[in-house]
């Protein structure tokens, strides 16, 4: 199994987490939302598979590259 | 000799060079790829391809070269027609001792570019190359400079377009990547400026081919690659579709097509695109593909700096270079990534007087300590260069957000658009009206009674006076406030008045943009 690490675009708060670890996921899914730049930032699946890890919860600061979450396909 | 004995001659000197041997042959075609006189055969209308310097040959004699038989010296070069259109192409063949690049492999190269050049026709490059033929020593180093230099003298001149379809691994990379657009065969095309091997034995570093120099390298990484194609024919299929787009050179026009797509087409689609809160996106490239001509958008680096899209449409059957912010993607700010990338982009349109047209929806350029300490301000300046640098039509379409830096950065009227049209959902000011409001207010709403109410009541009305279309539209920095559903009518209508522009201004080298 690959694994795809699906990292924050920009630096932001997280507001939401829509996913969480053992979660079934498609490309494009919701995983959690970022407020940054006035701007609620949707971060999405990159793939389709099996969530393995959700590295953030509400509320936390994010920097551009931290992981988000773990996604085995 | 009689002459029917020069003629027998001529012809198996000829064959000898063209042809390649069934073991060859089959070895190639089990990897997936065409051989260079394949390639070239696809890539031109039937017929059409005029072979240049087929008997150039080496005179190397060093290590054992003086025997090496190398047909064509490893590269097949020459022009033909694309679609009744001329251009040049350089195909490297990885059959003749690995298309390694030599005194005289270089000769063909420069020889081919500088014919385009004079011609007035694009040049595309089929790269597929061992590398240095590193038994000429002294006489390919400086080769590749004779390369390098022509073809930085034809750009801004003719298009050129690198396609990679095999390696291009050391300093030749600095061919593909100086050309004006790249196109990466995802399975075979590698390119940087150093292999694997070499990577190991000089840095400890331990990687594969696929991982430092494949597509995804330049594609989604380095933001080097502007197509990703499957495979051969699906390069050479891209590449005709890019140049379709493109005039031959920098004096004419790029081609106009006709079509059935009615210019004053209404798309009613547009006036519920939006949705209701500011801070969320929306589908812009549903906008773009809703208004250019049958739907039809030719992206360039796709997955590169994703907060941005850059691309060809045509409207009216005009070609023009489409750049835009996805609010979807890291809220479509502007990045230094996604600065380089629309920079170079205006910069060629404008080269090759291809028309712009903005669509946006930008909270600005991207803030903190990541960015800044890499240098924003600078990367950023380049949007601002090539915007007031520009000479073709340049229109706007302002979406919703146009604050800040990125009013001009993703082009408004005072950096030089000639129309800017503005929906009814743009919003148009220094900054957004919270940010505004906690500034201009700050000692009011701290000394209130009820902090939470003055603000809300401060920014309301920051909003009501400033947040809008409007105050731009009064004061004629926004030409007209426009239906979403009238957008590609309005961009087609401002590019037919536009059509002839022409700027004349004092004669300077070049401005000085911040690289």
């Amino acid at each position: 199994m690959a694994q795809e690490i699906v990292t924050s675009p920009l630096p932001g708060k997280v507001l939401s987490v829509s996913a969480k670890a053992g979660d079934n996921i498609a490309e494009g899914d919701e995983i959690c939302v970022i407020e940054a730049m006035k701007m609620e930032n949707p971060i999405v699946a990159t793939v389709s598979g099996k969530v393995t890890e959700v590295s953030v919860s509400g509320g936390q600061a994010l920097k551009a590259g931290d992981p988000i979450a773990t996604i085995e396909y | 000799m009689s002459t029917e004995e020069v003629i027998r001659d001529y012809k198996a000197k000829r064959d000898k060079i063209v042809q390649m041997d069934q073991k060859t042959l089959e070895k190639r075609h089990a990897s997936g790829q065409l051989t260079a006189r394949e390639r070239v055969d696809y890539f031109f209308d039937p017929g059409t391809f005029t072979e240049i310097g087929l008997f150039v040959k080496h005179r190397t004699v060093e290590f054992g070269m003086a025997e090496r038989d190398i047909p064509a010296e490893g590269v097949v070069t020459g022009y033909g027609k694309v679609n009744g259109r001329n251009v040049v192409a350089i195909a490297e063949d990885y059959t003749a001792m690995a298309g390694t690049y030599g005194e005289y492999h270089g000769k063909k190269f420069v020889r081919a570019v500088e014919f385009a050049k004079d011609m007035g026709w694009p040049l595309v490059g089929l790269n597929d190359s061992g590398g240095a033929r590193l038994q000429e020593g002294i006489d390919t180093l400086e080769a590749y400079g004779w390369l390098f230099r022509s073809q930085i003298q034809a750009s801004g001149i003719i298009p050129q377009i690198a396609l990679l379809m095999g390696p291009c691994l050391g300093g030749q990379a600095y061919h593909p990547i100086m050309q004006d657009f790249l196109i990466q065969c995802r399975k075979t095309g590698f390119m940087g400026i150093a292999g694997p091997a070499f990577v190991k034995t000089q840095t400890a570093e331990e990687i594969t081919l696929e991982e430092l120099s494949g597509w995804q390298a330049h594609a989604v990484k380095s933001g080097q690659t502007h197509v990703v194609a499957e495979d051969d024919k699906d390069a050479l299929d891209k590449c005709k579709e890019l140049l379709s787009f493109l005039p031959s050179n920098n004096k004419e026009k790029p081609p106009r097509l006709s079509t059935k797509d009615d210019p004053e087409r209404v798309v009613p689609e547009l006036d519920t695109l939006l949705p209701e809160k500011p801070s969320q996106g929306f589908d812009m490239m549903k906008a773009i593909k809703l208004t250019v001509d049958d739907g039809y958008f030719f992206e360039l680096m796709k997955d590169y700096a994703k907060n941005c899209i850059i691309g060809f449409g045509r409207f009216n059957g005009r070609p023009a270079g489409i750049v835009a912010n996805r609010p979807t993607w890291a809220g479509g700010v502007i990045d230094i990534n996604a600065a380089d990338k629309m920079a170079r982009f205006i910069r060629f349109c404008d080269l090759f007087n291809i028309p712009l047209v903005s669509y946006t929806d930008c909270p600005g350029y991207m803030i903190g300590s990541g960015q800044d300490w890499q240098g924003i301000l600078r990367h950023g300046a380049k949007l601002l260069y090539a915007w007031a640098d520009a000479t073709v039509p340049l229109i706007s379409v302002m979406l919703r957000k146009s604050y800040a830096g990125a009013h001009y950065g993703m082009l408004d009227k005072s950096i030089g658009a000639d129309m800017v049209l503005a929906w009814p959902t743009a919003l148009v000011t220094i900054v957004g009206a919270e940010t505004a409001a906690s500034v201009i207010f700050a000692k009011e709403i701290k000394q209130s009674e009820n902090p939470k109410e003055t603000a809300a009541k401060r920014i309301q009305e920051y909003r009501e006076i400033y947040e809008n279309p409007y105050k731009a539209a009064e004061r004629g920095y926004v030409d007209d406030v426009i239906m979403p559903s009238d957008t590609r009518k309005m961009i087609c209508r401002n590019l037919d008045i536009l059509e002839n522009k022409t700027v004349a201004r004092p004669w300077r080298k070049y401005s000085n943009i911040n690289l």
